[in-house]
């Protein structure tokens, strides 16, 4: 009925399955035995469930059961965010079309193209979190023109369009992982921590990911282009792929990222780990996202901190009547829906005053 | 320096912080009966209702004291001597200062009624009542308290308002079922919103033949009456209490009113608030309303003793003095007040009013003279309906815009006031009102027919 008001008020810390409760933790020890199974079943003496079960119903791969577990999460988790908070106009817009990106390109067209003898190519991921969208070895084994599209939208158009809107253009509007985030992660977003340690872990975690991600390409693109034969190179590039491989692309952003959302919150690999989100964030930084604030109207009450899923500390801000881009910020809108004030609004545009984007840091002393 | 803070709340912390950021080395003592962390008292609702936790709604990480070198004081402030600059604690003790800030805040108006001290009788302003609340409501505190949340019962008075409730819901076995609020204001709508988001449907007794009449008019307040019925209120209007009658064992059992009597078993009276300042006595001089008396500068009658904040009787845009109960009125007075302890000539002004405040899931925003019938004014009103559900009012006066009254969308008040002071006609404002949206994105603009205007 009213676009910007919560229907009613949300009784979130009165869930046990929201709040940590034994319930929440045995959630959690149930995605990580799903995760566990479907990265490494197969390998160390685990069981292989979900192979013989693709080819059982005709999905070719595991990772298309995968796919369709992960979308049809993502539907489940859609009608329940759409009943929470479904009354803005900006979450029914940003969650419809992260859902269809997902139904359309991260699984039907991957699943479809080669059945007509195409390739099978993920149109909604980019360098740096598609890493081997990159490698010489991928790029040679695609037609020209989709290499060409992976290589101009990861170091062009995805960082580009993130000065003009933000990098919610992709992490809240496009991206699978921040699709799953909002959708079957929405119940536990309160969880994240918002706490000035964690925000300092984010800081040194994420921009590592990225260094390694930059260095580890770089490494096995020499090395897949023949040079350094004979030297440290190509065991450094082999090994280097392997644990990348690995400890990103496993253990990150699949296990840990999704298995902790009901006891940690749905954003820890976006906001900690994930090298698109510090590459986007950059951009975001330079450009012209912002959360403006409307000045001495914050009543400091914390349902925009609370709310946040990334764990900014949003009434910080609010309360010192600062207008911020922070980087890691995804634009999801929720701290301006849940305002009972109506403080904060989600802008793109020029900066009004140069001073409004000097201090955009917390000092210690300023809380 | 030695500057005692007296009042652990929005007023006094902000006050605490901006002193320590100008000066290093003065010893910052901050005084709390209430509480051992600075919170949001606006957010006490969302604690109740669960859409918040009890630490969601302490702004600043409880290391802040010891980092700042804040010392607390957990203990009920009893007297005041001027003189020889000190204050007495409840405890026997006293604390000696330089420069004294009291921004010991409000506390609930008391019911006048036979029967207001029954069990299952309170308030809805201190983090006590809201654990009052708790229990009757849920049986259970959700979380566990702040440490050390009851070490100042020992030293409480008998009145004081941040004393440990009984609850009725223990005694009879049951949460309660069956809750009343009286009193037509932003707390009794607070109240009965988190009732309702509990499951409960509440009975809303207000005296006035409307909801909130002084600042929202007969339409608009029939808006949020009807949104209060729609979620399951039970509002009564024009209705006064009389009385309320216990159950024989101690806890409330039903409201007597003068439209009959409701059978009830849990009651918030929110009948307003008045400045906690009886403690003081006649250390500094106080107005009718209790509200300390300060200059601009924020200074008492007593040397070297400051106040701020909801026991402040400040000067408003009007030139009277009254306290002001705004959130960011004292935060802007404990900054003055920070100046002022700090030796600065600095005047606390108020301009042009504004204020918001949510009802029910209605948003309301004001900004300069609504709503005081004055001489030659006249009202524009336009209901707006459709995707959004909206009134506006604008009421002028000489030829130049002098008000605003929104309800279902925001505004960013900054904009109203600056046409307020440049003198702008309504037919400008109209032309303009967009560049004062502060509405989320993809809310379809407010569009005006030609016919409305």
């Amino acid at each position: 009925m009213h676009l910007q008001a919560q229907e009613g008020l949300m009784s979130t810390f009165r869930t046990g399955w929201r709040s940590r409760s034994a319930v929440a933790y045995g959630l959690s020890l149930l995605l990580f035995a799903f995760y566990i199974s479907m990265y490494f079943g197969g390998q160390y003496g685990l069981p292989d469930l979900w192979q013989p079960l693709a080819e059982a119903v005709g999905l070719r791969s595991k990772w298309f059961v995968y796919g369709l577990v992960y979308t049809v999460w993502m539907l489940i988790g859609a009608a329940w965010y759409l009943r929470q908070h479904g009354n803005s106009r900006y979450n029914q817009a940003r969650i419809g079309v992260n859902v269809a990106v997902q139904v359309v390109l991260g699984f039907t067209l991957p699943f479809v193209m080669p059945l007509f003898g195409g390739t099978e190519y993920y149109f909604s991921y980019f360098w740096p979190l598609k890493y081997d969208y990159l490698y010489p070895h991928t790029m040679w084994s695609l037609p020209w023109y989709l290499a060409l599209y992976g290589v101009v939208m990861a170091v062009f158009t995805a960082p580009l369009a993130a000065v003009f809107f933000g990098k919610r253009w992709y992490c809240s509007w496009v991206c699978g992982c921040g699709g799953l985030a909002n959708t079957f992660g929405d119940p536990w977003r309160h969880l994240t921590s918002s706490s000035t340690a964690s925000w300092r872990f984010e800081k040194y975690a994420i921009h590592a990911v990225l260094g390694l991600a930059v260095v580890s390409t770089g490494v096995i693109a020499m090395h897949q282009m023949g040079m350094g034969e004979g030297t440290l190179l190509v065991p450094i590039a082999q090994q280097t792929k392997i644990w990348y491989g690995f400890v990103v692309g496993s253990i990150l952003s699949g296990v840990i990222g999704t298995a902790v959302y009901p006891v940690l919150g749905p954003r820890i690999w976006c906001r900690n780990f994930c090298p698109m989100a510090a590459l986007l964030g950059m951009s975001q930084k330079l450009g012209r996202f912002r959360i403006r604030v409307k000045k001495d109207m914050c009543i400091s009450c914390g349902n925009c901190t609370t709310y946040c899923e990334m764990g900014i500390d949003v009434r910080a801000y609010a309360q010192r009547n600062q207008s911020f881009t922070r980087s890691s910020c995804v634009g999801c809108g929720m701290c301006a829906h849940v305002c009972p004030r109506g403080v904060l609004r989600l802008e793109n545009g020029a900066w009004e005053q140069a001073e409004d984007k000097q201090l955009q840091g917390l000092s210690i002393i300023d809380y | 320096m030695r500057i005692v803070v007296v009042g652990n709340g929005v007023a006094g912390m902000e006050a605490a912080l901006a002193v320590r950021r100008r000066d290093a080395d003065a010893t910052i003592t901050v005084v709390s009966e209430e509480s051992d962390h600075f919170f949001s008292r606006t957010a006490l609702m969302y604690v109740l209702c669960g859409q918040l936790s009890h630490r969601c709604i302490e702004p600043l990480e409880r290391g802040v004291y010891e980092r700042l070198r804040l010392t607390r004081v957990r203990a009920r402030a009893t007297g005041l001597d001027p003189e020889a600059r000190l204050l007495t604690l409840a405890d026997g003790r006293t604390l000696a200062y330089d420069r004294l800030l009291i921004a010991c805040g409000s506390r609930p108006r008391p019911a006048p009624w036979p029967g207001s001290g029954l069990r299952g009788v309170g308030h809805f302003v201190t983090l006590q009542d809201l654990a009052w609340l708790e229990a009757e409501l849920h049986g259970q505190q959700s979380e566990p308290r702040p440490p050390n949340e009851w070490a100042h019962l020992s030293v409480s008075a008998a009145d004081s308002p941040y004393g440990r409730r009984e609850v009725a819901a223990e005694t009879r076995g049951r949460t309660c079922g069956s809750p009343l609020v009286i009193g037509g204001g932003l707390i009794g709508i607070e109240a009965v919103e988190t009732f309702l988001a509990a499951g409960r449907s509440p009975h809303f007794v207000i005296r006035e033949d409307r909801f909130w009449p002084n600042p929202i008019s007969a339409a608009e307040s029939a808006w949020v009456a009807e949104a209060l019925r729609g979620h399951g209120a039970l509002v009564h209007l024009d209705t006064h209490v009389e009385s309320m009658v216990g159950d024989g064992r101690g806890n409330v059992d039903r409201v007597v009113t003068d439209k009959g009597p409701l059978d009830v078993d849990c009651v918030v009276v929110a009948i307003g608030v008045v400045p906690n300042t009886e403690w003081l006595g006649e250390a500094v001089e106080r107005d009718q309303s209790g509200g300390i008396v300060v200059g601009d500068d924020l200074q008492t009658s007593a040397p070297g003793v400051y106040a701020a904040g909801d026991c402040a009787s400040v000067r408003w845009f009007d030139g009277q003095r009254r306290p002001e109960q705004l959130w960011y009125t004292g935060r802007d007075q404990g900054r003055v007040a920070a100046q002022a302890l700090l030796g600065d000539d600095v005047r606390y002004r108020r301009s042009t009013w504004y204020n918001s405040a949510k009802l029910m899931d209605i948003e309301y925003t004001t900004a300069g003279l609504v709503g005081l019938d004055l001489p030659g004014e006249s009202e524009w009103f336009y209901e707006e309906t459709g995707a959004v559900k909206s009134t506006t009012r604008i009421v002028s006066r000489d030829g130049a815009v002098i008000g605003f009254n929104f309800l279902g969308r925001r505004w960013d008040h900054e904009v109203l006031i600056r046409w307020i002071n440049e003198r702008r006609s309504l037919a400008w404002v109209l032309d303009h009102l967009g560049a004062a949206r502060f509405d989320t994105e993809l809310v379809p603009p407010l569009v005006i027919p030609a016919a409305a205007r």
